[in-house]
């Protein structure tokens, strides 16, 4: 299909020795001399006001260094949105109120984390418990407990950056209560269509909130130096640039004046995107005190004061033709996003921009909600409301199918979006694998045979199978800060390359499949190329490792740099060769050479020494840099949804074959099939490393993960209790990669690292109807659910 | 408290000066600078903090470092012999068992392990041998394959 030397090809990890040697350093390994540790402490209550906090006993205890609270930072606010109309609502400590169990208090910083522990005991509060509410439904009446209702008088980001679309604007909905996000949009004539329907039915899903699980834990180390007046942090996170611009203006120091240094990422997966208050109380810490702070969470206040992925609740309407063609689709979503707004409104967003590109809907209309309540706060996790919606709307058509007695697949194909589709936003499919994807799904799962199979089940088994299946789509970056990424190549005088670039490697490979993108550019190995990542000082802006922008945006920027340092050396090498202009020239192995008389020829070294010496001095510096979105300068509007989203998107068709043991309620993942469209694989051993990663935590959380609340206390903050997949869990896999090439993305590629986390929980929800008969509404598909479903209890 | 006990770790005899408290993580980690013992959850769940004590697998963060005086200790720093990845190792990093790396140092000790006492393990025993170890990343079936590689 090509002949790159590089791409697609399946490399090893650049990073692999020295994670498999532990000497790759995480935020969790950096230690400094001098250092401090700090411990947070934080609220029992899910909803009180703040009457007093008495940190006078925790001052005297020795090995004490310092001790902070809300009162030392009144004016501090910031959030993950951050714009006119969501201005931000969190606070590092708490002022006037708590608003969930787990909510900061106050820190110190002490000798020891056991000194700092000791300390936090001798804190003194008082509270006045205030109702609390924890169901978003019940939040949203006239009557509820109002969690926030604050106004808040610091510009957003937008707003600093000069990019606001609007003015500022408050709530614009006073009749809901507790709301903290809404998103409208609709197309074409709704109600008339529905009447024009011969079908149509309605469902409500629910799904719970589930916990990220990377397995190193939240940390920060911050060491400020007063003499340059900077600030040096070490944050395990997934962007670098936001994370600079969230210290920066919280601290209310200049960017400049900040320093994210690289540290290794063990494992985000969206939740390590916001700002957190340990990550600003290490900095204040650190500037107070002028000595290195590092807080390291404790896995249970990783699960309780992280973020959780939201839980939803998701109703949706939609009217077909006899046939299965959809006519018209009418979804309303509530997003639970616990006591501070979180990415609640992008939630809601999301669940649009997930919904819409699939299926090609002529009359649709979505609405989306997203509510404080006193539970945990909830932010981004891999998928970002494609694992709801997705789950929601094709348990929906599946219901729709049995309803019709139509094959699934026949609605799927008759509905599904093609190549050369634009979406009513303006967005444009110019690559779209959807129905390879479904076919290729659908043959690895044996489809008919299965379907046919199931329906021959006798009653009375105990082991009963079923199939099912689900599409899903994500984003490839988007217009938010910093907007762009950019990336530099640096060549040595012996031919080799250093890449400069903003993105973190947080497992997904970017180190290794950027060096790949650099040596086909460039023309030369592997092993020539230095990665310098992660590091805002020296590296040029990037997006960050979410919302799947890596592979399109930070790639094409890298792409660009190369192209740029190959055009350098190519001008030097044609002046070597006494050539008019370099066209004829080619790059292999670090050489140079005429393509039509290969035996003219130089290294690259030998044509970057002449440029130093014959070319101003130019030691060859290639620089390139690609817009998150290039065909607009505004990032859409939450609310509206209007604009453009994404440059390109992924599809996924993700099949799922399951066995219910009806005694038990168990049900057990037996097959899982996804075949994706990623436009083209950079490394396929990455991408198929993607997918596994993506099917796994999907499986996890369509049967067993759940994060446990009750009256906003989290009763299974633990590996063991909140039941993650382990290997035994580990299903039979077939994966195809469909190759569309996304003409926007660098080699045709775009993004893999989340969609297939969605397909897969509609595939085994639809399995288990398959296999049992009865629909299971909400997520997790726990053996309770199943054993009431049967009425066996 | 404090007592003195003596450890091998990774083939160099050591004389410790040591809280009794203080598990055979923390010592690694703290006191000997061998970061790449990870700690996951610090409460037996994750496997991240895998270390070889006589050549098993144990958690080191629930082992308490006095319990392991007179023992011999193999951590990830240990495994590789002069420059050259340990065959395991190598066979992790070119099967894509490591994406983000945190599990892959108590991974690839259980999996060696695994190995020594059982050369020819089935794809169930694999998984049973790493059923202690939590990869949140690769979903197992890479890392499955490595250690399958070994397997004639
Ligand atoms: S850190 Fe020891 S098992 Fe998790
Ligand atoms: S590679 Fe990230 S947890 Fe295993």
């Amino acid at each position: 299909m090509n002949d790159y030397n590089y791409i697609g090809k399946e490399i090893p990890r650049v990073d692999g020795p020295a994670k498999a040697t532990g000497q790759a350093v995480y935020t969790v390994d950096v230690k400094l001399p001098e250092m401090l540790y700090g411990k947070i402490l934080r609220s029992p209550h899910p909803h009180a006001r703040l009457l007093k906090v008495d940190t006078s006993a925790a001052e005297q205890l020795p090995g004490v260094e310092a001790v902070i609270t809300g009162e030392d930072l009144q004016e501090v606010r910031y959030a993950f949105v951050d714009t006119p109309r969501y201005p931000a609502d969190e606070q590092p400590l708490a002022t006037e109120k708590v608003r969930y169990i787990g909510d900061e208090v106050a820190a110190v910083a002490a000798e020891s984390e056991a000194i700092a522990e000791k300390a936090l005991s001798l804190i003194k509060v008082e509270y006045e418990i205030l109702p609390a509410v924890f169901d978003p439904e019940k939040a949203m009446q006239e009557g509820a407990p109002v969690i926030h209702g604050e106004q808040s008088a610091s510009t957003s980001f937008w707003e600093d950056w000069g990019v606001a679309q609007q003015k500022k604007t408050v709530q614009e909905d006073p009749s809901i209560n507790n709301l903290s996000g809404h998103t409208f949009v609709s197309f074409g004539d709704v109600e008339q269509a529905f009447q024009e329907a011969d079908y149509s039915r309605e469902d409500r899903f629910e799904l719970k909130p589930t916990a990220h699980c990377q397995m190193e834990p939240h940390a920060a180390v911050a060491s400020y130096n007063p003499l340059e007046d900077k600030l040096h942090v070490w944050l395990s996170t997934q962007g670098i640039f936001l994370k600079r611009l969230f210290l920066s203006k919280t601290l209310g120091l200049p960017a400049s004046k900040i320093r994210v240094h690289h540290s290794f990422v063990g494992g985000a997966f969206g939740g390590k995107i916001d700002l957190f208050p340990y990550e600003f109380c290490a900095a204040y810490l650190s500037i107070k005190t002028r000595r290195p702070v590092k807080i390291e969470l404790d896995r249970e206040e990783v699960f309780m004061t992280t973020r959780q992925r939201h839980p939803i609740i998701v109703k949706i309407k939609t009217g077909v033709k006899k046939d299965g063609t959809i006519l018209a689709q009418d979804i309303r979503v509530i997003a639970d996003n616990g006591g501070y707004r979180g990415s609640g409104p992008v939630v809601i967003f999301l669940c649009h921009g997930f919904s819409f590109p699939v299926y090609n809907v002529p009359n649709y209309r979505y609405e989306g909600f997203s509510i404080y309540t006193n539970n945990g706060i909830r932010g981004p996790q891999r998928g970002h409301g494609a694992p709801q919606i997705r789950f929601a709307i094709d348990s929906h058509l599946d219901l729709i199918a049995r309803d019709l007695d139509l094959d699934l697949l026949t609605i799927m194909h008759k509905n599904v979006r093609q190549e050369g589709d634009v979406l009513p936003n303006g967005d444009r499919l110019d690559s779209c694998g959807l129905t390879e994807c479904l076919m290729g799904a659908a043959g690895a799962i044996d489809w008919q045979k299965k379907r046919e199979q199931s329906h021959l089940q006798a009653n009375g088994n105990r082991y009963r199978r079923g199939v099912g299946i689900s599409l899903c789509s994500m984003f490839s970056g988007a217009m938010y800060y910093p907007f762009a990424s950019a990336a530099v190549v640096k060549m040595h005088d012996d031919g080799s390359a250093t890449l400069f670039t903003g993105a973190q490697d947080i497992g997904q490979g970017s180190y290794t499949t950027m060096s790949q993108v650099l040596a086909e550019e460039l023309g030369i190995g592997i092993e020539d190329i230095c990665v310098v990542a992660g590091d805002t000082e020296l590296c040029p802006i990037d997006l960050g490792s979410f919302l799947s922008c890596t592979a399109l945006v930070t790639g094409n920027a890298v792409k660009k740099a190369a192209a740029d340092a190959k055009r350098q050396m190519l001008e030097s090498a044609a002046d070597l060769l006494g050539l008019a202009d370099p066209a004829g020239l080619k790059t292999q192995n670090k050489m140079i050479y005429l393509e039509d008389d290969p035996q003219k020829s130089v290294s690259f070294a030998q044509a970057i020494q002449a440029s130093v010496l014959k070319r101003d001095g130019n030691p060859i510096i290639g620089r390139g840099s690609f817009k998150g979105y290039p065909r607009t300068e505004r990032y859409p509007s939450l609310a509206k949804a209007k604009g453009l989203f994404t440059g390109a998107y992924g599809f996924a068709a993700q099949a799922a074959e399951v066995e219910v043991d009806t005694l038990t309620g168990l049900v057990r993942l037996v097959k899982a099939v996804t075949f994706h469209d990623c436009g083209f694989p950079l490394n396929k051993t990455v991408v198929e490393g993607q997918i596994h990663g993506c099917v796994s935590m999907g499986a996890g959380q369509a049967l067993s993960e759940e994060v446990h609340l009750e009256k906003g206390q989290l009763f299974n903050p633990s590996f063991l209790h909140y039941q993650l997949p382990i290997a035994l869990d580990t299903p039979e896999s077939a994966e195809g990669l469909v190759a569309t090439i996304e003409p926007s993305g660098p080699f045709g590629a775009k993004e893999v690292g989340e969609g297939c986390v969605a397909g897969i929980l509609g595939a085994i929800a639809n399995a288990v109807h398959d296999a049992i008969g009865v629909r299971i509404y909400s997520l997790p598909i726990t053996p309770e659910k199943v054993l009431r479903a049967l009425k066996k209890i | 408290m404090e007592k003195t006990i003596r450890l091998t770790v990774n083939g160099e005899e050591k004389t410790l000066k040591i809280g009794v408290q203080q598990t055979l993580l923390e010592v690694l980690r703290e006191d000997l600078g061998l970061t790449g013992t990870k700690k996951g959850c610090n409460q037996g769940e994750c496997g991240a903090c895998t270390v070889l004590l006589d050549g098993k697998p144990v958690s080191s963060c629930l082992l308490l470092a006095v319990k392991a005086d007179g023992k011999t200790v193999l951590t990830i720093e240990g495994l590789a012999q002069a420059g050259e990845l340990h065959p395991m190792q190598q066979a992790f990093n070119e099967k894509g068992a490591i994406q983000c790396g945190f599990c892959s140092p108590g991974m690839i000790l259980v999996a060696k392990s695994l190995l020594e006492r059982n050369p020819n393990p089935s794809t169930q025993e694999i998984k049973e041998a790493i059923a202690g170890n939590i990869c949140r990343c690769t979903g197992y079936l890479q890392i499955i394959e490595a250690i399958r590689s070994f397997v004639s």
